[in-house]
């Protein structure tokens, strides 16, 4: 029976041989962690954190910034059993199909394989994310007793859902290692370590294997990490960190011979208030503008999300847009609501206003990317800069969406739109993040347009390989945890085949 | 009694003239505006106040408005329906233009335009 285990209670100088060494504790770590539980292979998962929040541990992601406004390092992560997944919102939504495609609108686009290769894994995602029974695109069916969704005309938008991962006392969704911890004790062949950060992957001389990893604590312990095959699932930030941290054989940086480790980062932006929906009936589902709870354990929000033929016919990427809060019209928007109310025939005496979010995809762009810094943390390991970088083409393409919603809306005579934002600066102004790093060690057959291969292991190095959204070639628009989890059990069978 | 019968029934002709004058004369009860050449197009409009506010926000984004030609324009779109039916099928073919950033089938766009102009 194994147990959490403090590695500040490791003898310096102790030499562990497992068959697969994770690094780091979050979704993905946590759930590689738990698919090979029942094999016959010995895992260490390492987590540089313990159990809750540290600001001694936190400090060790501190980083410098430049570009666009981006959060700091430190603050839109965490480090701890769990890793992000212990301040996340809990949206799940699978990537589209069209997210896998190479799209020639889309520089650099393109998975190796499509959403039929992880689609097999969604449904353990979901459990692990403990987002209900599956529905998504069928939930309109389930919901018919609490309001139909919003009629559109034809064209490029439709209702999209997210599921939610289950509240713990109606507050907040499943945090991987507070709720998956029991798990981690009971699993026999696991040796899950807490308080290990590894500081270094040191290659065998030829540079094609991972020969150990190096590990430390704050308090000074050294140990050293000797696996048949590494899994680097430190998230997008710290997986490049320790590959170009670690270039003692390989002076670019492991994985970095092609200069890709750290470029391609990417985020959902979600600038606030982006458009202004009027409603002329003033009726909306509640399901738009909150979560609703069904008695299967499904909880439930709608979307507007663009179709893949509109994608294609407007050369737009993913983006969901969602209703928030309710609006004021100032003069101009009342007489537009009621000169056009009026024009089309249709009364607009009881319309209401709602303020628009949305979560954007970014176009992959290579100068997006992380650094290294002469900056140590407190292990001595260089600290990270991200040059963060959002074009205007991001923002107008994401425009054109939303003018598609306020066209249908209009076609369907149910309401009309203003775009709130259109200048750079007015974006930027409104401008949020959902911390969701992806794109970093990005997967492609071709070593010199990926780091990883569609297996996930890293171009040139037999035994290491990467788990987490720091894969994703492209982005989408949906939140990457459910995703990467997939992808992840995928790694785990895959693993299970080799290492057999 | 006569005399008190004429008086009533001056005062009252005299009231009814003057509220005639007032209506038609001055803005107390009913919007008055100039005569337009495109008179027979922004009588589609139920509340032209209102859209000449709309299209005041209209023209800022129309640089090279020209009155004229909308009109024609909007002649044009009306021959085979109303306003609705013409705002209809501009949304349907996509054409659409932004006022202060709402999004308005453009014949409305234009007519709000119109309105500001007038």
């Amino acid at each position: 029976m194994s147990a959490l285990i403090d590695a500040r209670t490791i003898p310096n100088g102790t030499v562990l041989t497992p068959d697969i060494a994770i690094v780091g504790g979050g979704p993905a770590g946590i759930s590689l962690a738990l698919a090979l539980a029942d094999s016959k292979l010995d895992v260490v998962l390492l987590e540089s954190g313990g159990t809750n929040f540290d600001p001694r541990i936190q400090k060790m992601y501190a980083g410098a910034e430049a570009g666009v406004h981006y959060t700091p390092l430190d603050a839109g992560r965490l480090r701890f059993l769990g890793g992000s997944t212990n301040h996340w919102g809990g949206f799940c939504r699978p990537l589209d199909g069209i997210d896998f495609e190479v799209r020639d609108w889309v520089p650099h686009s393109g998975w190796p394989f499509g959403r039929s290769e992880i689609e097999p894994y969604f449904a353990r995602a979901q459990s692990l994310c403990e987002a209900g029974p599956w529905l998504y695109d069928a939930a309109g069916n389930a919901v018919t007793d609490q309001g139909a969704p919003l009629a559109l005309g034809n064209g490029g938008i439709y209702t999209s859902w997210f599921q939610f991962s289950k509240t713990q006392g109606s507050v907040l969704p499943t945090y991987f290692g507070h709720r998956y911890a029991g798990d981690l004790n009971r699993a026999k062949q696991l040796k899950p370590l807490l308080h290990a950060n590894v500081t270094a992957i040191r290659l065998a001389l030829d540079g094609g294997r991972v020969d150990r990893l190096d590990a430390a604590t704050l308090t000074g312990n050294h140990f050293t990490v000797k696996p048949r095959c590494t899994v680097l699932a430190a998230g997008a930030m710290e997986n490049a960190r320790l590959m170009l941290a670690s270039n003692d054989v390989m002076t670019p940086g492991i994985g970095n011979q092609n200069d890709l480790v750290g470029r391609f980062f990417a985020d959902h932006p979600i600038p606030r208030d982006v458009g202004t929906l009027v409603l002329f009936s003033g009726a909306i589902a509640p399901f738009y503008s909150n979560n609703i709870s069904l008695p299967n354990g499904a909880i439930l929000r709608a979307v507007f999300s663009p179709t893949a033929e509109f994608a294609r016919a407007r050369n737009v990427v993913g983006s969901l847009t969602t209703v928030e809060q309710p609006a004021q019209l100032d003069a101009t928007g009342i007489a537009a609501v009621v000169t056009t109310a009026e024009a089309l025939g249709v009364d607009a005496s009881g319309a209401k206003a709602f303020s628009l979010g949305c979560g954007m995809e970014l176009k992959p762009d290579p100068e997006r990317r992380l650094t290294l810094t002469s900056e140590r943390d407190a292990l001595g390991m260089p600290r990270l800069k991200l040059a963060m970088r959002i074009a205007d083409s991001d923002f107008a393409l994401y425009r054109q969406t939303l003018a598609e919603l306020g066209r249908q809306l209009l076609a369907a005579k149910t309401g009309m739109l203003r775009l709130n934002l259109s200048h750079r600066e007015e974006w930027l102004s409104k401008m949020d993040w959902g911390n969701h790093h992806l794109g970093t060690t990005r997967m492609s057959t071709d070593a010199r347009s990926g780091v990883v291969d569609a297996d996930c292991k890293v171009h040139g190095i037999g035994n290491l390989y990467v788990a987490g959204s720091s894969v994703f070639p492209t982005y989408g628009s949906s939140n990457p945890t459910m995703n990467l989890v997939a992808l992840t059990l995928r790694l785990a069978d895959h693993l299970r085949k080799v290492m057999a | 009694m006569t005399t008190r019968r004429n008086i009533m029934a001056g005062a009252a002709g005299g009231l009814a003239l003057l509220g005639g004058a007032l209506w038609r004369f001055t803005d107390l009860f009913v919007k008055h505006y100039p005569p337009t050449p495109y008179d027979d197009v922004l009588a589609r409009l139920i509340d032209r106040e209102r859209a000449a506010r709309l299209g005041a926000a209209a023209l800022r984004g129309m640089p090279g408005f020209d009155a004229d030609r909308a009109a024609a324009r909007l002649r044009s779109a009306f021959a085979t329906g109303g306003l609705s039916v013409a705002a209809t099928i501009d949304v349907v073919n996509g054409r659409m233009l932004e006022a202060d950033g709402w999004l308005l089938p453009q014949s409305v766009a234009l007519l709000s335009a119109l309105a500001a102009k007038a």
